[in-house]
C-alpha cells in the first residue's frame, strides 16, 4: 500500500514538474542570480537576455514544428548561415546604389524569410518522397545543412562581411526590443496555427504515428512537407534578425543553431518522439536556457563549466520526459 | 520405447477473456505425419506455442518419449528436440545461408571461425535436401519460397525427433512444395515425426496418417487420415450452428456505388472484381493471408494497385491516397485498432474529429466547443462508454474503443464502409453492439464490405459473401447458398 502512496505522489511531482518546471526554474534562476547580483533584475539586463535569444528562439519554434511532426531538422544553422550573408550582401549593395533604407531592409527581411522556406522546401519535398520521420530527416536535413553550408562559403568565398550601413530601418530589426517582438509574433501565429487549424492538427497526428495518420485519410505528405518548410522559414527570419543585430555576416554565423533550437525544444517539453508539444512551452525552454547562460556569466563562472551545467540540464529535461512517458505507460498497465 | 513420441493430456489454457484450448490431448506416434486443422482462431498456434515453451499451459501435462516434462521457454523445447518451423521468418537478411544455418554453433578452429568449413557443410547439406541454391547467398537475394526452405534447413540441421511446421508451403511453389513433400517422406523414413499444420487439405490427404481437428478451442475428432473425407473434415471444422447470434435485417438494396474490376496488385492480389450497393453487407471470408486486407488497402488507396479499375457512384476514379478515397466517399475501418485505428495517447475528441476537421471550424478555425460537442454527439449515438471525452484512449476496453473507430469513420460522413475485421478482440456483448450497428448503417444506406476471419459471424452478417483464396476471387455466394462448408471448401481451394 506504501509503494503504492509513494508512486502516486511521485507521479504528482512529476506532472507538476511538467506543468510548471520551466517558470519555476526561470524563478529559480532569476532569485539566486538577483541575490548574489542585484543588477540581474535590471530592465536592461531583462531585455538583453530577451533579445540576445530571440533568434534561438525562433529557429527553435521552427524546429519544434518539425519535431512535433515526427521529424526534426540540422539544416537550421547552414539556413542561418546563408540568409544572414545573402541578407548582408543585400543590404551593403543597397546601400551603396543609395536605395532608400526601408525598401532595402523589407526586400532583405523578404528574401531572408523566403531562402529559408526554399531550403525548408527542398527538406520537406524529398522527406514527403521518400515518406521519411526521424531517422530519414537526420540524414537528410544533416547534407542539407553540408550543401546550404558550401553554398554560403561559395557566396562570401569565406569572407567575413561587415555592415557597411550605420542606421536604417535594416538596423532597427536588432535592436531594441525589436527582436524581442518579432519572436512573440511569431510565437503567437505559429501556437494559433498549431492548434487551430487543420495542418496543426495533422502535424501531431503525423508525428505521433505516420501510419495512423494515413490510415485517417489526412495528406501525410502535404503535412511533411509544410511543416519542413515553416521550419526553414523561421530558420531564414532568425537569420535576418542575427545578421542585423551582430552588424556583420559569416559563414559560421549560424553554427550550432541547429542543436541549440532542438535543446530548447527538448527542454520545453516536447517529446523528440514526436506527436506532442507546444510552441509556449519551447519558447520558455529557451528561456531558461537565457536566464541559466545569462546568470552563469553574471556570476563568473568559468565557460568550462558552464557547458557542463548546460550539459547537466539537457540531461535533466529528458530524463523527465522519459520519466514521464514511463509514468503514463505504467498508470495504463494497471 | 513408447508408442508416441508426444503425449499433450488435457492442456487447457485462458486468456484474459477467453478460453483458448480446453481439455486438449493431442498425441503424435513415432514416426508419423500428423496433420493439425481448423479455422483461424480455433487454438492450433496456441497448442504449438505450448508445445515450443512460448506459453505455459494453465492446466496439462506434457510427455515426451514416455517422460512428463514441462517446457519453459523455446530454448528448452530445442534441446529436447523439438523443431519448429514458423510461417514468419526468423532469418538474418543480411547474412549468407551457411551463416544463417550455423548462427548458433559457428564451428572454430585455432580460435578462429573456419568459414570453409561452415560453406562446404551447409552447402552439402544443402545438396542432400535438394534445395537448387548456394549457401553463400545471402538471405535477401533469396525467393520467398527459397527462403522458407532455409527456415527449413534451419530446423533440419538441428537432429530433431520432432517437428512442427506451421503452414510451411504458404509461400512455397508447385516444384519446391514437392521437393518438401519428398523430403517429408524422408524424415518420416528416417523415424522422425511431424507435425503439419495447413488449411490446404489437398496436402492432408497427400501426407498424413493422422489428422486431428480442433475448433474453438476443443479437438472435435483425432483419427487415420484414410477413415476421413474432404467433406467430414470441413464440416468438423466450421460445425457449429449459425443462427441467432447475429440480429436480423431487412432492407432493400439500392443502387451500385462501388465497382471494382479486375484490380491487381503485382504478388498480393489478381484480377479481383466485384459489386458493391447501397445498403448491402458485403462480406469478404477467407484465410488469413488469402488478399482480403489487401483489397480493402488498395480500394483505400494506402497501397498501390497496378491494374485494374475502381468505380464509385458510377464515375471511374483513380485513388492514390487515402485522403482521396476519403473525399471520394470510402472509410477503411482498419484490423489493427491500436496501430491505425486510434493513436492511444489523444483523446476521444481528436480521435474522433481527426477524419473531417471541417465539420468543427468555425470561421476557417478549429473550435474545441463544436469539437466537443459533436464529439459528445457522436459518442453518445454509439453509446462509447467513458467517464470524459478527454479520456485518453488507451484507458477504453476493447469494445469501446472499436466504437470510437466507428465513431471516427462516421464522423467522416463517407458512405462506403470497409470493415476490416470489426470485432476482433472484443467481448461477446460488445460485437452484439457492433452487429446491430453495421445494420442501421446499412439501413441508413450506407455500403459496408466486412472482412472477417470469423466464419460464422460473416456468413450471418453479409447479404452476400465474396471468397477468397491465395489472392484471388475463387466465388461468390449469395445469402442462401453460403453454408459454412461451402464457404470453407471454396477458402481453402486455391
Amino acid at each position: 500500500m506504501e509503494s503504492k502512496e509513494n508512486s502516486a505522489r511521485k507521479k504528482k511531482i512529476v506532472s507538476f514538474l511538467r506543468e510548471w518546471g520551466l517558470i519555476f526554474a526561470i524563478v529559480i534562476i532569476t532569485l539566486v542570480a538577483t541575490i548574489i547580483r542585484p543588477a540581474f533584475l535590471s530592465g536592461k539586463n531583462m531585455l538583453n537576455i530577451l533579445r540576445a535569444y530571440s533568434t534561438i528562439g525562433i529557429a527553435s519554434i521552427g524546429m519544434a514544428y518539425a519535431v512535433i511532426g515526427g521529424g526534426m531538422d540540422l539544416s537550421v544553422g547552414s539556413t542561418i548561415s546563408l540568409t544572414a550573408v545573402i541578407t548582408m550582401l543585400i543590404i551593403n549593395n543597397a546601400t551603396v546604389a543609395t536605395v532608400a533604407p526601408a525598401s532595402a531592409a523589407l526586400l532583405a527581411l523578404l528574401v531572408g524569410i523566403l531562402l529559408g522556406a526554399l531550403v525548408g522546401a527542398v527538406n520537406g519535398a524529398i522527406l514527403a518522397v521518400v515518406n521519411g520521420r526521424m531517422a530519414e530527416s537526420f540524414i537528410i536535413t544533416y547534407a542539407m545543412q553540408i550543401v546550404v553550408g558550401a553554398i554560403a562559403q561559395a557566396i562570401v568565398k569565406g569572407n567575413f562581411q561587415a555592415a557597411q550601413y550605420r542606421s536604417g530601418l535594416f538596423k532597427q530589426f536588432g535592436m531594441g526590443f525589436t527582436p524581442v517582438l518579432f519572436m512573440i509574433v511569431v510565437a503567437v501565429v505559429m501556437q494559433f496555427i498549431l492548434v487551430k487549424t487543420k495542418f496543426g492538427r495533422s502535424l501531431y497526428f503525423l508525428g505521433s504515428s505516420m501510419k495512423a495518420a494515413k490510415m485517417a485519410g489526412l495528406k501525410v505528405k502535404q503535412v511533411r512537407f509544410l511543416a519542413h518548410l515553416i521550419c526553414g522559414m523561421c530558420a531564414g527570419l532568425a537569420g535576418v534578425i542575427v545578421v542585423s543585430r551582430v552588424g556583420s555576416a559569416s559563414v559560421l554565423q549560424g553554427q550550432n543553431y541547429e542543436l541549440d533550437a532542438l535543446v530548447c525544444v527538448a527542454i520545453g517539453g516536447t517529446s523528440l518522439d514526436g506527436g506532442s508539444g507546444s510552441i509556449l512551452r519551447t519558447v520558455l525552454g529557451v528561456m531558461v536556457i537565457g536566464f541559466m547562460m545569462t546568470a552563469l556569466n553574471i556570476l563568473g563562472v568559468q565557460s568550462n563549466a558552464q557547458l557542463i551545467v548546460r550539459g547537466t540540464v539537457i540531461v535533466l529535461a529528458v530524463a523527465l520526459d522519459v520519466l514521464n512517458k514511463s509514468m503514463k505507460l505504467r498508470e495504463v498497465a494497471q | 520405447m513408447a508408442d508416441y513420441i508426444l503425449e499433450m493430456h488435457h492442456i487447457t489454457k485462458r486468456f484474459p477473456g477467453v478460453v483458448a484450448l480446453h481439455d486438449v490431448s493431442f498425441k503424435v506416434r513415432r514416426g508419423e505425419i500428423h496433420a493439425l486443422v481448423g479455422e483461424n482462431g480455433a487454438g492450433k498456434s496456441t497448442l504449438m506455442k505450448i508445445l515450443n515453451g512460448v506459453y505455459q499451459a494453465d492446466e496439462g501435462t506434457i510427455v515426451l518419449n514416455g517422460e512428463e516434462t514441462i517446457i519453459r521457454n523455446t530454448t528448452e523445447a530445442k534441446a529436447k528436440g523439438i523443431g519448429l518451423v514458423f510461417q514468419e521468418f526468423n532469418l538474418v537478411n543480411s547474412l549468407s545461408v551457411a551463416e544463417n544455418l550455423y548462427i548458433n554453433r559457428l564451428p572454430k578452429r585455432k580460435g578462429r571461425i573456419d568459414w570453409k568449413a561452415i560453406n562446404r557443410e551447409a552447402q552439402e547439406f544443402l545438396d542432400s535436401l535438394g534445395f537448387n541454391f548456394k549457401a553463400t547467398q545471402k538471405i535477401e537475394q533469396l525467393s520467398a519460397a527459397q527462403r522458407q526452405l532455409v527456415e527449413i534447413a534451419k530446423v533440419l540441421a538441428l537432429n530433431n525427433s520432432l517437428i512442427v511446421m506451421d503452414e510451411p508451403t504458404s509461400s512455397l511453389t508447385t516444384t519446391e512444395t514437392e521437393i518438401l513433400f519428398k523430403l517429408i517422406e524422408n524424415l518420416k523414413k528416417e523415424g522422425i515425426s511431424i507435425v503439419y499444420i495447413s488449411h490446404k487439405l489437398e496436402e492432408v490427404f497427400r501426407l498424413a496418417d493422422t489428422t486431428t481437428i480442433l475448433r474453438d478451442g476443443e479437438v472435435i475428432d483425432s483419427a487415420p487420415t484414410a477413415t476421413l473425407t474432404r467433406d467430414k473434415i470441413v464440416e468438423k471444422m466450421v460445425g457449429r450452428s449459425v443462427d441467432t447470434e447475429y440480429p436480423h435485417r431487412s432492407c432493400e438494396l439500392g443502387e451500385v456505388v462501388l465497382k471494382v474490376d479486375n484490380i491487381t496488385r503485382n504478388g498480393l492480389i489478381e484480377d479481383i472484381s466485384f459489386e458493391l450497393r447501397r445498403g448491402e453487407i458485403l462480406g469478404f471470408a477467407g484465410l488469413i493471408g488469402s488478399g482480403r486486407t489487401e483489397v480493402a488497402e488498395a480500394i483505400f488507396g494506402a497501397e498501390v494497385y497496378h491494374e485494374g479499375v475502381i468505380e464509385v457512384g458510377g464515375k471511374k476514379v483513380a485513388i492514390h491516397s487515402t485522403h482521396q478515397a476519403k473525399d471520394e466517399g470510402i472509410g477503411l475501418l482498419t484490423e489493427d485498432r491500436k496501430e491505425t485505428g486510434l493513436v492511444l495517447d489523444y483523446n476521444l475528441i481528436w480521435n474522433i474529429t481527426i477524419t473531417n476537421l471541417n465539420k468543427v471550424r468555425r470561421r476557417k478555425f478549429i473550435s474545441s466547443k463544436a469539437e466537443m460537442q459533436l464529439a459528445d454527439q457522436f459518442s453518445k449515438e454509439l453509446n462509447i462508454k467513458t467517464p470524459s471525452l478527454k479520456q485518453y484512449a488507451i484507458n477504453l476496453s476493447g469494445g469501446n474503443q472499436q466504437k470510437v473507430v466507428f465513431a471516427k469513420w462516421l464522423f467522416s460522413d463517407v458512405d462506403i464502409l470497409i470493415l476490416d475485421e470489426p470485432t476482433r478482440g472484443i467481448d461477446v456483448g460488445a460485437k452484439y453492439e457492433i452487429y446491430q450497428l453495421m445494420n442501421q448503417l446499412a439501413e441508413q444506406g450506407k455500403a459496408i464490405i466486412m472482412i472477417s476471419s470469423e466464419l460464422p459471424e460473416v456468413i450471418g452478417m453479409s447479404d452476400r459473401l465474396v471468397v477468397l483464396s491465395g489472392g484471388k476471387k475463387v466465388g461468390e455466394l449469395n445469402r442462401e447458398e453460403a453454408t459454412p462448408e461451402a464457404v470453407m471448401s471454396l477458402a481453402v481451394s486455391n
